[in-house]
């Protein structure tokens, strides 16, 4: 546990370095992988899993996934859009008149 | 029959002539302004609100794994088509990213489908062979 805290610590401190904000930091559990991953030279079964929203500049994405792609405890890492809010008023499926699309355009 | 009968019983000697009857005569000259025969434009007032798809409504997220795995063949972990999942273009481009997402990040298992999910409620309509 202390390990992982220290992971957490240096990641965040390496994103602040090159001027990302951290806005939320959100622990998804530990549970065991879904399949073997083998990183490292070592074949991990378990891991904890971990959100960090942050806002940045793009330029720092190439440079934190080399730095966390160094860092032995990171088994995988990724950079995700932070996902807007989706419209909940979906409009439903809306009937496609396939008659016209059949008939050739001029 | 030319001449027509005034409704008076019995009385067939007051026949009108036909030409002389007063009948409601349309002239398009004398169509008052205004005042249109034809139906009135309106949206169909009996429409149905439009179908909604399962997932119409619900944010799909690539961490929920127990949503994405639904929509996954618990032999062989593959994704389902739309015509067995029934979802609108827009739900099934999203929820194909997320089970993508997830088997890239280790969420969700790639080649079979999670043991702990399986007793979920089946929304896909899959014929098996019997």
């Amino acid at each position: 546990k202390p390990e992982t805290a220290a992971v957490l610590k240096r990641t965040v401190e390496a994103l602040m370095e090159r001027g990302a904000i951290v806005r939320n930091l959100e622990n998804l559990g530990e549970r065991s992988l879904p399949y073997k991953i083998s990183k490292h030279k070592e074949r991990h079964r378990r891991g904890g899993y971990f959100l960090i929203d942050l806002e940045g500049p793009p330029s720092i994405v190439s440079t934190m996934m080399d730095h966390l792609g160094r860092d032995i405890d990171v088994i995988r890492r990724a950079f995700i859009k932070h996902p807007v809010s989706q419209t909940e008023e979906c409009s439903g499926i809306i009937p496609v008149n396939c008659e016209d699309k059949l008939i050739a355009k001029k | 029959m030319a001449a027509r009968a005034v409704a008076v019983r019995g009385l067939w000697r007051r026949l009108v002539p036909a030409a002389l009857w007063e009948r409601p005569c349309r002239l398009q000259h004398e169509r008052q302004p205004g005042r249109c025969d034809q139906p009135i434009q309106m949206e169909n007032p009996y429409k149905e609100p439009p179908k909604k798809c399962i997932l119409c409504g619900i944010n799909v997220d690539y961490k929920n794994v127990q949503l994405l795995s639904q929509f996954v063949s618990p032999h062989t972990g593959c994704i389902y088509g739309r015509h067995i999942t029934g979802l609108c273009n827009k739900k099934q481009k999203e929820i194909t990213k997320a089970i993508k997402r997830a088997h890239v990040l280790g969420f969700m298992p790639v080649m079979f489908k999670n043991p702990s999910f399986l007793t979920d409620p089946k929304i896909c309509n899959v014929k098996y062979p019997e």
